[in-house]
């Protein structure tokens, strides 16, 4: 009976084409503004890191001064970590893999005077930043964690940044010249750029969603050099002037992970960090007494806000409007169906029981639902190009994948259904006797 | 086949009670042609949508074919409907979208036959009205007399025991109502059994009985031989 039901639901459509039309149209704008909406904070909001997003975590301490103290309000220097803290972690933090990083920026130095400067932005961190985040290598490898105790002066740059400036042939072994020292090219990373980018939210370059890291190199070798941060520096102390006094300072600039070895290890990481705050505080340090805190990584996109309110008040306006088109298609379809009453009539009368007109409106509210929904999909990949448009951050994330077409199917094949309910029901409700007398 | 007794239907709105049917006998024999008359508002037509399974009554009993509809589910009324009944209206109420062919189809596909069995069956009831060969023809194609004959082939198709016919000649020509008339003779003397409501008074003298209505209630003003043979009709 479904390819009967088909059939004349197509012949239902097709007879009346301006209504089809206007139907599938409504359907089709609300499905593609929730759509391209919910798109964006999909991709905003997508965990970045699946397999591990549980087990990667961020420690947090306050470091602030006591005075004007406040436990409800969080200070710009709680968010990273100062440098002792950051080196006591990659010493004896819990985990299997620890790192510490810190946003940097140079330039080329040319062989030839007169060539110009190639800027450079990215991260100093340690080896174990590419296995942690799973950062793939196409040329090379990582530096090792001998060349980080040593702070050797190895780099790997991101395969866009070492065609721009080698071309496409393999430049490991090359050297480029930063911070007035040669820098061996030891990896080029592959094709890796996790949205959002998780991994240096504070301090990457182009900020939460667009950008890559161009140049990494070991932690030690940056500071030996005294490598100046680039991004978020925040001090809650005086401290003396010089590089030394600045690692040594309360200032935080450095942003810490642990990978535990499962999430069922969180507790354990909990109870070192609170052991490690105890000591510090028998130090001296540490005298606000706050929660010391972890994140996973959603978590820590959560506390930093990478998904702004007004995404998601986009997203609950666009689901306004879907309401909106599904009440007006819902009308359509009651005027539609109205007119169809002697026809249920006539059908009811020749054996079809009320369960058997349901489903032949309902099959019919679905080719709608599937029209719309083909339509919408239409609009929404309209609508995503016009976004990308708009801003450099949003073209990032405005981008259809297959769990997105999917929903957007099942979105209009739902709401057709919902819209179709009402007006299908009330077809069910014709009473026949009525109807075939007023043929 | 039809068996009413003490059948009552009350219609009801907040401020009036009609009453279509009261104390409604009547019993319809396999076989018989029965017309139905009456004075508008008598009752006619109600009686034939309860026959039909179409509305429920409120008191009182119905046998169709020895099965008490009372209580039926609206699945168990419809497949009851769609087995031994046929509906001849005199709107023809045919769907305007189908052509013939699927005009005669539809109750064909709520019984479940497949499609072989349907089409043998639409080319025959079609033959047997003289329209076999117009069925890709629409209904708007068609004179209201050929309307007619594309219901009496769609009422036919399923074989029903119960043929109901709602004035089926009242909006023809007398001379296709006298041809829509012997169609239907036809289809009696084939064996099925015939219950037509008409207001007219020289069609309901060529049945073999004529049921009279009046406010709600059946009289049998006129019983003649029948026009099926072997089947005996009585009261």
């Amino acid at each position: 009976m479904f390819r009967y039901y088909l059939m004349l639901g197509l012949r239902s459509l097709r007879r009346n084409p301006a209504l089809t039309a206007l139907m599938v149209v409504t359907l089709a704008i609300g499905v593609a503004a929730s759509v391209s909406t919910l798109t964006i904070l999909h991709v905003m909001s997508g965990d970045p890191v699946p397999a591990k997003s549980k087990r990667l975590v961020v420690p947090l301490l306050d470091v602030g001064p006591k005075a004007n103290y406040s436990p409800d309000r969080r200070d710009p220097y709680m968010i990273q970590s100062t440098y002792p803290d950051a080196i006591n972690y990659l010493r004896s933090g819990p985990g299997v893999r620890r790192t510490a990083l810190y946003g940097v920026a140079t330039s080329i130095e040319p062989a030839r005077r007169e060539d110009p400067l190639i800027d450079l932005s990215g991260i100093a961190t340690t080896t174990d930043y590419f296995p942690m985040f799973d950062v793939p290598l196409r040329f090379g490898s990582a530096w090792s964690a001998a060349d980080d105790e040593r702070g050797s002066r190895v780099a790997v740059l991101s395969k866009r940044k070492a065609e721009a400036i080698f071309g496409s042939k393999d430049p490991v072994g090359q050297r480029i010249r930063i911070w007035d020292t040669d820098f061996t090219i030891v990896g080029v990373v592959g094709d890796w750029n996790p949205v959002p980018r998780y991994t240096n939210l504070i301090n990457g370059s182009g900020g939460y969603f667009e950008g890559e890291e161009q140049l990494l190199i070991p932690l030690k070798a940056a500071t030996d050099l005294a490598v100046e941060p680039n991004g978020n520096v925040s001090c809650s102390h005086e401290s003396a002037a010089g590089w030394a006094a600045f690692l040594a300072s309360e200032c935080t600039w450095i942003q810490a992970w642990w990978e535990l070895a499962s999430a069922a290890d969180r507790p354990a990481a909990q109870a070192w960090l609170d052991a490690y705050v105890a000591q510090q505080q028998r130090g001296g340090r540490l005298e606000r007494r706050a929660p010391n805190e972890l994140f996973d990584v959603m978590q820590w996109m959560d506390f930093l806000k990478v998904v702004k309110p007004d995404s998601k008040l986009a997203v609950w306006l666009s689901i306004g409007f879907l309401v909106l088109c599904i009440v007006n298609t819902m009308g359509l379809l009651l005027a539609k169906f109205s007119t169809r009453a002697a026809e249920v009539g006539v059908r009811r009368a020749l054996g079809a029981g009320r369960a058997a007109i349901f489903r032949q409106f309902l099959v019919e509210t679905t080719v709608v639902g599937l029209a719309g929904g083909l339509l919408g999909l239409a609009l929404s990949f309209a609508s995503l190009a016009l976004i990308r448009q708009q801003s450099r951050d949003l073209s990032a994330v405005a981008h259809m994948d297959w769990e997105m077409l999917a929903t957007t199917f099942a979105l209009a094949v739902v709401a057709s259904i919902v819209a179709g309910l009402l007006p299908t029901w009330r077809a069910c409700q014709v009473t026949p006797a009525l109807q075939l007398k007023s043929q | 086949m039809l068996h009413m007794k003490d059948l009552t239907k009350v219609y009801r709105t907040h401020m009036i009670e009609t009453h279509a049917l009261r104390g409604f006998d009547i019993d319809v024999k396999e076989g018989e042609f029965v017309t139905v008359t009456g004075p508008s508002g008598s009752g006619k037509t109600t009686f034939l949508n309860i026959a039909g399974l179409l509305e429920e009554f409120d008191g009182g009993d119905y046998l169709l074919d020895g099965v008490s509809v009372k209580g039926l589910s609206d699945n168990e009324r419809s497949r009851l409907r769609n087995e031994k009944l046929g509906f001849i209206f005199q709107g023809f109420n045919l769907i305007p979208d189908l052509d013939l062919f699927d005009n005669v189809d539809v109750p064909l596909r709520y019984r479940g036959f497949n499609a072989a069995e349907r089409r043998r069956r639409i080319e025959q009831a079609l033959a047997e009205v003289g329209l076999a060969s117009r069925m890709r023809h629409y209904p708007a194609e068609l004179s209201g007399g050929q309307q007619q004959r594309v219901a009496i082939a769609r009422a036919l198709a399923g074989t029903p025991r119960l043929l109901l016919a709602d004035e089926p000649t009242g909006n023809l020509d007398s001379q296709m109502a006298r041809s829509v008339m012997e169609l239907l003779e036809q289809i009696n003397v084939a064996g099925t059994t015939i219950i037509m409501v008409t207001h007219d008074p020289e069609l309901a003298m060529r049945a073999q009985r004529n049921v009279h209505i009046i406010d709600g209630r059946a009289s049998d003003l006129r019983r003649g031989p029948s026009l099926v043979q072997p089947h005996a009709i009585t009261a």
